[in-house]
């Protein structure tokens, strides 16, 4: 039990927060001011937990340009059903546990300005903060949506308690939104799970999926057998069925594996190819309910009526949180779950995906565009930014036309994941920004702002610095997320490309406009103008950050790709002869003569 | 020196100089010497300091390496490149010649090198004249052109000596590569000088001209809600900082190794002119005009992506130049090599796999190639349209193009040293830089787009500045005039002339610009209608003025070879209008409307200079107020007109001159003629034709003439005042109201694009609140209602109702039992004895029954 061990140290990460909630939940008496700051303490001490996983050559450490999963480990939880406390760290999930850390530190200093039931808003702060860290390194599917379900409620309540004045009314649509998404998701949970069979899984995929462990040296066949010996339940179970030498009376061990699922959903024969209802095979009907959950998380268009809603409402902190990692949550559910676990139905599906993620980026920013309420316009652009995300991930454009070439969906995917970082950041840092003049003049109206700058030079530089992120200027972090998905949509579809890439005009449009009526102009003349002082350290504490990591991710992307590049590649290579495999030249009544996509291989090659 | 190592070198410190004194005076500008003073000295120095550089590069390592060719026709790169066989380097030698072309070359050079250069290429580019129109018929295929141009003594040229590389790569998917990096040829370097040349003069200048920052400054356009004039701090440094910052990103450009860097920095300038337009944020109209500007740059950066989309998903890079390793063999190619490679004879040739790609949505396009069975590959033709037009739709925005010009004149807002440098000279010049740059790239029928786009740009543009009054808007919509003629130039295939017109636009413009703060600066005001006679109170101001006016209007002696810098440039562009609709006599208006254009040049900047400088004053009052800008302001003044005089000149005793240096980078494969692909008919001369005394003459001829004639005109009309200006006015009424609103761009993009565009976001708004919210509504209020269904129908009919009635029953049963209880003994013991009778007969029947008891 050091801190060397994966397992205690991705638990402490995880449930520190939770534990600090429960301490704080007995402990009677504190004022407000020292709960704050322990809460922040605990936020801090996450921080630092997840940063050190950068720290090189101890025990546990996350390294760059490992494609792989590193630092899991698995302990039987409820060894009946196969269930597993099974977590890991790769690249696709380590730069959201690194921004979920970061952003939490940055919420927890925002929230100074709430007064009311101070010890309870910390309390839920701390639980919320350990559900959205457990919700991507969970490895094991049902861990995922218990711990998936456990960052709703405490966000139902900051909603609805810490709330604006229809705080009840938005806090209840998030819920039950939310809920119909976890619903949905719970079904394709059950239905993967009923036909899932760990044991069509040969040696290297039981180790490939963390479930059996090697030492060096040793194979992996000898490595299965001693984990069959091992005597864990799981491994009796295993031992049992795979004793019996008929195949067909073998009875099938299921798994909550997602890494197992992965495997199964890419294998031969897949066992998800089953048909289940409608002429239409068990992954199919799981992907749509998967993607129908995650996407309403994203948000995505016509899903996303409850994010202007619940950011309007929502504490400033909370708006943070909720645009910078909640939404998060989608797009990691969509490139970790739906697309490797269910590729038959995504490689069908994909032009859906696409259309949904073009579709949010234009409603996003048209309705950006309409909106007098600034935290509205903000949360639109939300629905807009997070639009290119699954737009990225959907470009599957390696197909048999472009001979399998996986590059242009490498670029999209990154390019996907990129954009959920720098979003993170800036729509944090947006939101915050919006907080801090609504802390001071209590109205959110465009139109009776103006004249900012004169009263906060500080306040007003950095706003327009992490607007401008928002924009997609180059050198700063939206740019090179949007950059990297428009440029890789050509190759899936043109038409989907050109409408993408209009949506820079749009964008330019909000934003410029947004700046235009709240900083520029010559006097503030809106209520309260005696309040606009400028901003205090704290705030500014808060801010600059976020505007120095934008630059550092717009300047040098190579800073967050470098860690996350190695494993989305290696999805995406998987996924591309996946589709080699199973959609070889000719059977899609595409182009038969592909000698253009030959080419196109054998140059990239 | 090493020219591969140094010329990046020092190039890249020029490009950062800028940088760091944007980022020092970001932090510590106001703590800078008195009042944030200190700013404008680093910044200066800064620029100052890159152009040291640039010229340290040009004089002190390019011209040594790469000596000038001293005919008008030096093609040949092979001149400069003596044994350097460095491995970044990526000169002629790499690509083989055909024999037939290094046959041709050598015939070539023997003739440029005699004295019998012009009846030799006169005789070679006669018979070229007269065989392709006779050719069109026969031949389709540009392949046997090519031959045959080869055949002719004039080949086709090869790839120009560069040097290019990356500083760092931003990301790389497999072999697609996203990286920052340099391409240098002599364009860059000259650019370089340009761009650093003008921007020291406009911070000197701008050191005098925003002087009234330095303290609080009161601000009389913007009134206050309690009527007074706002009064705010000065923002002196800022300026300088957004200067600075501007000149990163313009040299980020013209260094840019790649599409996307070209993009990166694009976008960066864009923005840069958003803060400078917008520097009186207070003013709504300068927000207003930067988010115009802004906002109307994008919507050709959109052009711009799709040209960018269509070229990295066929060609899978966006590098210019080619990477080879030490042996020379190619490692990585660029866009322009994989385009027009040795093989093709550096012909514009779709690459083999060329097509449209990604194409679920169109499966038939996918392999255009080879169903169609030929070799001309259609879908890789019309590929090659849309990335062309996608790009020069990017330099449209940017260069304020038709019918994306509206930015610029708008873009006045800001103060002049801003318009001088960033909206004249250097920012807007940049979509002709990119065009030029991208020129190996742009088919014919593109090339025809663009010099149709230039060609009513530079009309509509010029009828506008006619009626102009703002000095400055004058000036502005006479920039948007000569970028046509730039974009006209390079889209008839004159790529020297077109690039040749940037920079002596550049200087002359930027000397106008600056002329004409001079004067705003003196009497503080920019309407015309104000001014007049100030010649004599700033006489510096109105002959380095008039300097730039005879510069932009070319006057020169005609077909002599003295003139201001404007006549060799404005000439070269008439000379290759006339070579080109000699090929192609249907795009006549191509051949005319640069004429027309250098009488309404003419006329409207003799207007502006006589309306300001000439005859007596029409505000007393100003007149009265008026003085002559510091010496910090009209020194930067005269070294400009210097160089609007002679930046056309070659340096006596040596072949330096401008066209000769910009001839060293001509675009690879662009001096033979070429035929279009999808308009067969189409036939694009190459440009030393056009220094055809057939050309030349008429030409000159022409181009005097009219400049003359509107300068004539201006002069009658302003200064003699034989024709009152006001009765033309009233006489050509309709015309002058179409000039004066500006042929009503602004208000058709309002009606048509702009408001359409904010109803559809009223719209999408109420569909979410109105449908989709209504739905969600709709389903919680059917649940809700289900619910109480159920509970009305479930819970308390059938659950409750069975739980109440056996409470119910239970509660009647005993009162009913209550009924027994009489107290009355005889009822007792008759109940006793009832009971204990059926009892026993209970029991016995069951004793029966119940079988083994």
């Amino acid at each position: 039990m050091t801190l060397s061990e994966p397992a205690v140290y991705l638990s402490l990460i995880v449930f520190l927060p939770a534990i600090a909630a429960l301490v704080l939940a007995i402990f009677p008496r504190l004022n407000d001011d020292a709960l704050k700051l322990t809460t922040l303490a605990i936020t801090i001490a996450v921080l630092v937990l997840s940063l050190g996983l950068f720290r090189q050559g101890a025990g546990i450490d996350f390294q760059a340009g490992v494609a792989e999963m590193q630092n899991t480990f698995n302990l039987e939880w409820i060894p009946s059903f196969g269930i597993q406390y099974f977590m890991g760290i790769d690249g696709i999930s380590f730069p959201l546990v690194i921004l979920t850390a970061f952003l939490s530190v940055l919420a927890m200093a925002a929230s100074w300005p709430i007064t009311k039931h101070v010890k309870a808003y910390c309390i839920l702060f701390l639980l919320l903060e350990t559900g959205m860290l457990g919700v991507f390194l969970a490895l094991d599917f049902f861990l995922f949506y218990v711990l998936w379900e456990v960052m709703l409620l405490p966000m139902y309540f900051l909603i609805g308690v810490w709330g604006g004045p229809r705080r009840e009314y938005a806090a209840i649509k998030f819920f039950l939104y939310t809920l119909l998404g976890s619903i949905g998701m719970l079904i394709a949970i059950l239905m993967l799970y009923f036909n899932s069979d760990l044991t069509r899984l040969d040696a290297e995929q039981m180790v490939n999926a963390g479930i059996v462990k090697t030492t060096p040296g040793q194979s992996v066949e000898d490595a299965l057998q001693a984990w069959t010996d091992s005597g864990s339940p799981l491994a009796n179970d295993y031992a049992d069925i795979t004793a019996e030498s008929d195949l067909a009376k073998r009875r099938p061990l299921h798994t909550f594996n997602i890494l197992a699922l992965q495997q199964m959903g890419q294998m031969e024969n897949s066992p998800f190819d089953k048909e289940m209802w409608a002429g239409k095979s068990v992954q199919w009907w799981a992907f749509i309910l998967l993607f129908i959950g995650f996407v309403i998380k994203v948000p995505s268009v016509p899903l996303h009526t409850w994010l202007p809603d619940a950011h309007v409402e929502a504490p400033t902190p909370i708006s943070m949180i909720l645009a910078g990692v909640l939404l998060k949550m989608g797009g990691y559910g969509i490139i970790r779950i739906c697309y490797p676990i269910c590729p038959d139905a995504a490689y069908d599906l994909a032009y859906c995906v696409c259309f949904v993620g073009v579709l949010s980026m234009v409603w996003g920013a048209f309705a950006a565009l309409a909106q007098t309420d600034f935290k509205r316009m903000v949360a639109y652009s939300s629905v807009s930014h997070m639009g290119y995300v699954v737009l990225g991930l959907g470009v599957w454009s390696a197909v048999a036309d472009t001979g399998y070439s996986p590059y242009y969906w490498q670029m999209g995917v990154n390019g996907a994941m990129f954009q959920m970082i720098a979003h993170g950041i800036s729509s944090a840092g947006m939101f915050f920004l919006v907080g801090v003049v609504y802390d001071r003049v209590h109205h959110r109206n465009l139109n009776e702002y103006g004249g900012l700058f004169a009263k906060m030079p500080v306040y007003s530089g950095l706003a327009v610095g992490i607007f401008f992120a928002g924009l997609g200027l180059p050198g700063l972090c939206g740019f090179v997320g949007e950059v990297l998905v428009v440029l890789a949509v050509w190759r899936y579809s043109i038409v989907l490309a050109v409408i993408s890439a209009a949506v820079v005009i749009l964008t330019a449009g909000y934003i410029l406009w947004a700046i235009q009526r709240v900083y520029l102009g010559a006097e503030y003349t809106g209520p309260h103008g005696e309040n606009l002082t400028p901003i205090t350290m704290r705030e500014l504490l808060i801010a600059a950050p976020l505007l120095v990591l934008a630059i550092v991710l717009g300047v040098y992307p190579p800073s967050l790709l470098n860690y996350m590049q190695p494993s989305v590649d290696r999805q995406v290579e998987r996924l591309a002869e996946w589709t080699e495999r199973n959609h070889p030249p000719g059977t899609e009544g595409q182009a038969l003569n592909d000698e253009g996509g030959h080419m196109a291989a054998t140059r990239s090659d | 020196m090493e020219p591969a190592s140094t010329l990046p070198t020092l190039l890249m410190w020029a490009w950062l100089l800028p940088l760091i004194s944007f980022v020092a005076i970001l932090f510590f500008g106001k703590h800078m010497g008195p009042h944030g003073k200190g700013a404008a000295y680093l910044a200066t120095v800064a620029i100052v300091g890159a152009g040291l550089l640039s010229f340290t590069a040009l004089f002190g390592v390019w011209l040594p390496n790469h000596p000038l060719a001293d005919a008008a026709h030096a093609s040949d790169p092979l001149h400069g490149n003596h044994g350097i066989p460095d491995d970044s380097h990526n000169g002629s030698h790499s690509d083989a010649p055909t024999s037939a072309g290094k046959h041709a070359h050598r015939a070539y050079h023997g003739a440029t090198d005699g004295g019998a250069l012009r009846n030799t290429q006169r005789d070679a580019q006669l018979a070229l004249n007269i065989q392709p129109v006779a050719l069109l018929a026969e031949h389709g295929s540009l392949a046997e052109h090519g031959s045959l141009n080869d055949s002719q003594a004039h080949a086709n040229n090869k790839t120009p000596p560069y040097y290019n590389g990356d500083f760092y790569t931003l990301a790389a998917f497999g072999p697609l590569k996203l990286s920052i990096g340099y391409y240098i040829d002599s364009l860059t370097v000259a650019m370089f000088c340009m761009v650093a040349l003008i921007a020291s003069c406009v911070h000197f200048y701008a050191i005098g001209y925003m002087h009234d920052e330095l303290h609080e400054f009161t601000d009389s356009e913007v009134t206050l809600a309690d009527g007074q004039p706002l009064k705010r701090p000065g923002r002196y440094h800022r300026f300088f900082q957004y200067l600075s910052l501007f000149c990163f990103s313009m040299f980020g450009i013209v260094i840019a190794g790649n599409m996307a860097m070209v993009f990166v920095f694009w976008e960066l300038v864009g923005i840069c002119s958003y803060f400078l337009i917008g520097f009186y944020i207070e003013r709504k109209t300068a927000s207003t005009a930067a988010n115009k500007a802004f906002i109307v740059n994008r919507v050709g950066d959109f052009g711009m992506l799709i040209g960018m989309m269509a070229l990295w998903s066929s060609l899978g890079t966006f590098s210019f130049g080619d990477t080879k390793d030490a042996d020379g063999k190619f490692t990585e190619r660029g866009i322009f090599s994989l385009l027009r490679t040795a093989e093709n004879d550096y012909h514009l040739k779709p690459a083999g796999d060329m097509a449209f790609e990604g194409h679920r949505i169109m499966p038939t396009d996918s392999d255009g190639e080879v169903q169609s069975g030929d070799s001309d590959n259609r879908a890789g033709q019309w590929l090659l349209l849309v990335a062309g037009v996608g790009i020069f739709c990017g330099c449209v925005g940017k260069s304020a193009q038709f019918p994306l010009h509206v930015w610029l004149p708008d873009a006045m807002e800001g103060p002049t040293p801003v318009s001088a440098l960033v909206h004249s000279a250097t920012m807007v010049a940049a979509g002709v830089y990119l065009a030029g740059r991208f020129f190996p790239v742009f088919s014919p029928e593109v090339l025809l787009v663009i010099a149709y786009t230039g060609c009513i740009t530079l009309v509509i543009a010029a009828t506008i500045a006619i009626t102009a009054t703002d000095i400055k808007r004058v000036l502005a919509y006479s920039t948007v005039s000569q970028l046509g003629y730039m974009m006209l130039a390079l889209g008839l295939g004159g790529w020297v002339a077109g690039m040749f017109h940037l920079f002596t636009h550049a200087f002359f413009k930027s000397l106008l610009f600056m002329c004409s703060g001079s004067v705003i600066h003196g009497v503080h005001t920019n309407d015309m209608t104000e001014m007049g006679g100030l010649r004599k109170k700033m006489p510096v101001t109105a002959y380095t003025m008039l300097v730039g006016c005879l510069a932009i209007i070319g006057a020169g002696i005609p077909l002599s070879t003295i003139g201001f810098s404007g006549y060799y440039s404005k000439d070269a562009i008439i000379e290759q209008a006339f070579s080109f609709a000699d090929l192609n006599p249907v795009h006549w208006p191509l051949k005319w409307a640069p004429v027309a254009g250098a009488l309404i040049t003419a006329f409207y900047m003799f207007r502006l200079w006589y309306m300001t400088f000439a005859g007596k004053p029409r505000n007393q009052h100003r007149y009265d107020h008026a003085h002559e800008s510091p010496r910090v302001m009209t020194l930067p003044l005269v070294v400009l007109a210097v160089f609007a005089l002679g930046i056309g000149w070659t340096v006596p005793g040596t072949s330096l001159k401008v066209t000769n240096l910009l001839e060293q980078s001509r675009p690879v494969g662009t001096l033979a003629t070429t035929h279009g692909e999808l308009l067969p008919s189409l036939v694009l001369p190459d440009e030393h034709r056009s220094h055809e005394w057939e050309f030349r003459k008429p030409a000159g001829i022409a181009a005097f003439a009219t400049a003359a004639l509107g300068l004539l005109l201006a002069t009658v009309v302003y200064l003699w005042r034989f024709l009152n200006p006001d009765e033309l006015k009233q006489r050509f009424r309709s015309i002058h109201a179409v000039f004066w609103n500006k042929w009503w761009f602004d208000e058709i993009y309002g009606a048509l694009i702009v408001a359409p565009g904010l109803l559809l976001a009223k719209w999408i708004t109420k569909f979410d609140l109105g449908i989709i919210d209504s739905i969600i509504h709709g389903t919680a209020a059917t649940c809700k209602g289900g619910a109480k269904v159920v509970d009305a129908v479930l819970d308390r009919t059938l659950v409750d109702g069975s739980a109440n009635g056996m409470a119910r029953g239970t509660w009647d049963l005993g009162l009913w039992l209550r009924k027994i209880q009489t107290g009355s003994l005889r009822q007792y013991v008759m109940l006793l004895v009832i009971s204990t009778v059926l009892l026993f007969a209970a029991a016995s029947y069951l004793q029966q029954i119940i079988p083994g008891q």
